[in-house]
């Protein structure tokens, strides 16, 4: 029988007949080897059943402690010889409501929650099966996420277990507006998938059209976010992220908050965040604790540094090849003297350099942390240092690439940064065969190509393009926080005001008694 | 077919400034070399008259048929064979004066800056963008424009500011030396080329609020007729008028005098980049239109299938239409562009306004 039939089988209802049951669920596990049934006989009438439980997802004292008040416990409440059906209403109702009770009847739903760690029991002469419950499984710790780090900020950082991630936004975000959504999906996996909002502030055609791209999916299985990303997402075919992934809960509240939906998958520290801009994937976390005049400053130049390094190799190579006139003659001649050996056309030069440090780059993250210094000592060091001397490269070339590496590292979203280190070839081509009119019409290509994106419904390159004046405060300022009066206006629009205005901090003065008095 | 699209009224007069500011870089010649001279900054006052005339003919008709583009409205106003031949004419010189700013861009570029690359390369590479953008929709392209219009502001403004001091205000006196008929003679070119605003008998169903199509049209009118009079005085202020009647491009010239340290010279890559930008915004738009109003003509249901063949049409019009750059501004000669715009409007928007008036008086009397 292939799988999909075996999925079908699932769909049975349970029988009175505990052997036929027992029976069925062996033959479904095919007698796997942490599959343990613990049967028992309960009462004065020596009823049969059966705790059933996968080894090593449940504890070996809580299945005693369920044996126990089954066996022991019922014979202290003095019932004499109670019937199947009323033994069984007596272990739901008076002896294990304090276990998280649920009653199941068919199959299905009884191997998704016993492959998910729950302890089954089966009674003879009863058609249901109770299912007594899950206790918390190993998982990681809460750590601070490595590759989200701040100098300012929270230090936990989401794991793989989809309820503590919740739980980390619950704690931060005390409403009861906040609305988690549960989803299954994955025919095999079935994994949870949680979609979180604060009801009330999100547009509800916005929650209504990612649950309707949700209940869409249909796939055996669902490992990471990265699944439903390429799901739900607007356009399939860009180097653009349509949706902010973080491990960062604090990252997730603030979106929240501005009336953006949020998707957890369970088995991922990775959570989801849409819909989104493009402006709001350079933003990092720091930008809204440090204080605003620094990172108002930091802001801008992460902005320059992205697109410099969209932008740079490409319009060094055009001018080099095409329009020494631009620089000032001292400076042309000194890249001319630099490249004076070097047996390439510049563009094919810089093109090799460049790919040079994608290679380290990619090695740098695949190896260990003890060799992934190594590998940048060579690369970085040595590699260059050789490729100069031997005249292969000039050194004009190797500052490009590497100021170009630096200002890719600034972008806080890396698929937002890997998109620009894509595009650099691009603008590398272009500029290598038609100059900077290359480079005029890259940028054009790229620019119509922003502006038909959007993201969940709202443009993607907006507030530019649309052009929302308005919306800049967010964007390449950072006001302070008292005169971050309304939410963006394409995500908050439920309730555009975000606080009351007039909140600004002043100095008390001293009026004439010599007491302070506040000055407004 | 309606047209789904909406733009906002803010969005139109982005394009509508970027599109007249670029072909005043591109024309700054015909100001001065037609008789003007030094008081060639009138002329661009002028200029403004003229042009915002021109556009109330155009959009005043338009805007009592709120919802229907020319073809569309045409058909109502003077049956529907008639209808197809003007919009035919309207789509024709769009066409022109489109493949005519690819060609005058690709010039500049040739002289200046890629002495080496064929012409066409640089015209087919322009209309390629812009019939990419025009595929996308008008709401696209009215997306790029806004994102533009700061950079293409922040640009001009720089090379402006930059130059500003040594500007000297002897080159513009004296002032009205000859007389008023120089100055009305040197607007007339820049005024016929505004009949690219024809663009608005395909836009203005597009439009948010279509009844305020006019205003918003003349606002942006209004702002690039400032630009263009500063960048007159700046550029004949500096070269004086003998010289900026000697080059092709003037501005650029203009531009390339600038030397402010020892680091900063030779920005005239701003306004190049700045003229680019705008003239994409503008044929892109027309490309559009174009296309838009050709599929209402032929009653396709769908405009995107004629965007690339009307893109490859127009790149080849506008490297076969002039033999060289002197044939180019021979076109822009008053006594030949203003007898070609006047036949156009004369064969489209006269017939219109005839039909539409007599109807006006037939329905009133009617009711009467």
């Amino acid at each position: 029988m292939v799988i999909s039939d075996r999925q079908a089988r699932l769909n049975t209802e349970l029988s009175h007949n505990l052997d036929a049951n027992i029976n069925i669920i062996t033959e479904l596990y095919g007698n796997s080897a942490d599959l343990t049934i613990h049967p028992f006989k309960a009462g004065p009438d020596q009823i049969p059943g059966a705790v059933i439980v996968l080894e090593g997802l449940v504890r070996e004292d809580s299945i005693k402690a369920i044996q126990r008040v089954i066996l022991v416990d019922s014979l202290k409440l003095g019932l004499e010889a109670p019937k199947p059906q009323e033994f069984y209403q007596l272990l739901k109702e008076r002896l294990l409501p304090n276990y998280d009770l649920t009653e199941l009847d068919n199959f299905d739903q009884l191997c998704e929650n016993l492959s998910a760690g729950h302890k089954i029991l089966l009674l003879t002469g009863v058609a249901k099966a109770l299912d007594c419950g899950v206790e918390g499984y190993q998982t990681r710790a809460i750590e601070e996420p490595t590759a989200e780090t701040v100098i300012r900020g929270p230090r936990e950082g989401f794991i793989e277990n989809i309820r503590t991630n919740t739980a980390m936004i619950r704690r931060r975000l005390k409403t009861p507006n906040l609305w988690i959504e549960s989803y299954t999906i994955g025919d095999l996996t079935r994994t949870e998938i949680n979609l979180a909002y604060v009801k009330g502030l999100t547009n509800e055609k916005l929650v209504a059209e990612v649950r309707s791209r949700l209940q869409r999916i249909d796939i055996d299985g669902i490992l990471e976010s990265g699944y439903i990303e390429e799901f739900i997402e607007d356009d399939p075919f860009t180097v653009f992220p349509q949706m902010i992934r973080t491990e960062r809960p604090d990252l997730i509240t603030a979106g929240l908050l501005e009336g953006r939906i949020a998707v957890f998958t369970e088995g991922t520290p990775f959570v989801l965040l849409a819909p989104i801009n493009l402006w709001e994937l350079l933003q990092a976390p720091d930008d809204y604790y440090e204080r605003a005049t620094i990172a108002m400053f930091i802001r801008n130049l992460r902005i320059f540094a992205y697109w410099s390094s969209i932008l740079l190799p490409g319009v060094y190579v055009a001018i080099v090849n095409f329009h020494h006139e631009f620089l000032p003659t001292e400076l042309a001649l000194r890249i001319a003297a630099t490249r004076e050996g070097v047996p390439f056309p510049v563009l094919v030069e810089v093109l090799i350099m460049e790919l040079a440090f994608e290679m380290l780059r990619e090695a740098g993250i695949r190896l260990p942390q003890a060799i992934g210094s190594a590998i940048s000592i060579v690369g970085a060091l040595i590699l260059g240092e050789a490729a100069i001397r031997a005249g292969l490269a000039s050194p004009a070339v190797i500052i490009i690439v590497a100021m170009t590496a630096i200002a890719s590292f600034t972008v806080p979203a890396f698929d937002l940064g890997i998109s620009g280190r894509l595009l650099l070839f691009v603008f590398l081509v272009l500029g290598g065969t038609i100059g900077l009119f290359g480079i005029q019409l890259g940028l054009l290509l790229l620019l119509i190509h922003l502006c038909s994106l959007r993201s969940f419904g709202t443009p993607y390159f907006v507030p530019m393009g649309p052009l929302v004046v308005a919306d800049w405060g967010d964007v390449f300022i950072r006001t302070w926080w008292w005169k971050m009066l309304r939410r963006p206006r394409l995500v908050g629009s439920q309730e555009l005001e975000r606080q009351p205005p007039g909140q600004r901090p002043r100095p008390k003065s001293r009026d004439e008694d010599g007491d302070y008095e506040n000055k407004s | 077919m309606k047209i789904k699209a909406k733009i906002a009224n803010r969005q139109l007069a982005f394009i509508l400034f970027m599109m007249r500011t670029t072909v005043t870089i591109a024309l700054l010649p015909v100001l001065t070399t037609a008789d003007a001279a030094q008081d060639a900054w009138l002329a661009a006052i002028a200029t403004f008259i003229g042009s915002a005339l021109m556009l109330i003919a155009i959009s005043a008709l338009g805007v009592r048929y709120p919802d229907q583009t020319l073809v569309q409205y045409g058909a109502k106003l003077v049956s529907s064979w008639p209808a197809k031949v003007i919009s035919l004419v309207i789509l024709s010189a769009l066409l022109v004066i489109a493949a005519t700013d690819v060609r005058i861009y690709g010039e500049m570029l040739i002289t200046g800056f890629l002495v080496q690359t064929p012409l066409v390369f640089i015209t087919a590479g322009m209309v390629f963008a812009a019939a990419v953008a025009a595929w996308q929709g008008i709401e696209v392209i009215a997306r790029v424009a806004g994102a533009l219009f700061p950079v293409f502001l922040l640009m001009l403004t720089l090379s402006l500011t930059m130059v500003l001091p040594l500007v000297e205000l002897k080159n513009l006196q004296p002032v009205l030396a000859r007389g008023l008929m120089p100055v009305i003679k040197g607007s007339i070119t820049p005024t016929a080329i505004a009949a690219q605003m024809l663009v608005l008998t395909i836009l203005i169903p597009a439009l948010e609020k279509p009844r305020r199509a006019t205003g918003t049209a003349l606002w942006a009118l209004l702002g690039s007729s400032l630009v263009l009079v500063l960048i007159t005085i700046v550029t004949v202020g500096i070269l004086g008028s003998d010289q900026a009647n000697r080059s092709i491009f003037p501005f650029y010239v203009m531009v390339r005098s600038i030397e402010v340290t020892e680091f900063i010279q030779r920005i005239e890559a701003l306004p190049v980049f700045a003229w680019g930008f705008g003239l994409f915004v503008g044929i892109a738009t027309a490309l559009y239109c174009l296309a838009q109003g050709l599929a209402q003509v032929l009653g396709l249901s769908d405009y995107r299938p004629l965007v690339f063949p009307l893109a490859t049409i127009q790149t080849v019009f506008s490297v076969q239409a002039y033999k060289d750059v002197f044939e180019l501004l021979s076109f822009f000669k008053p006594n030949i562009i203003a007898p070609y715009v006047l036949t156009w409007f004369v064969l489209s928007l006269v017939p219109l306004w005839v039909a539409h008036t007599i109807r006006q008086l037939f329905v009133q009397k009617g009711e009467d």
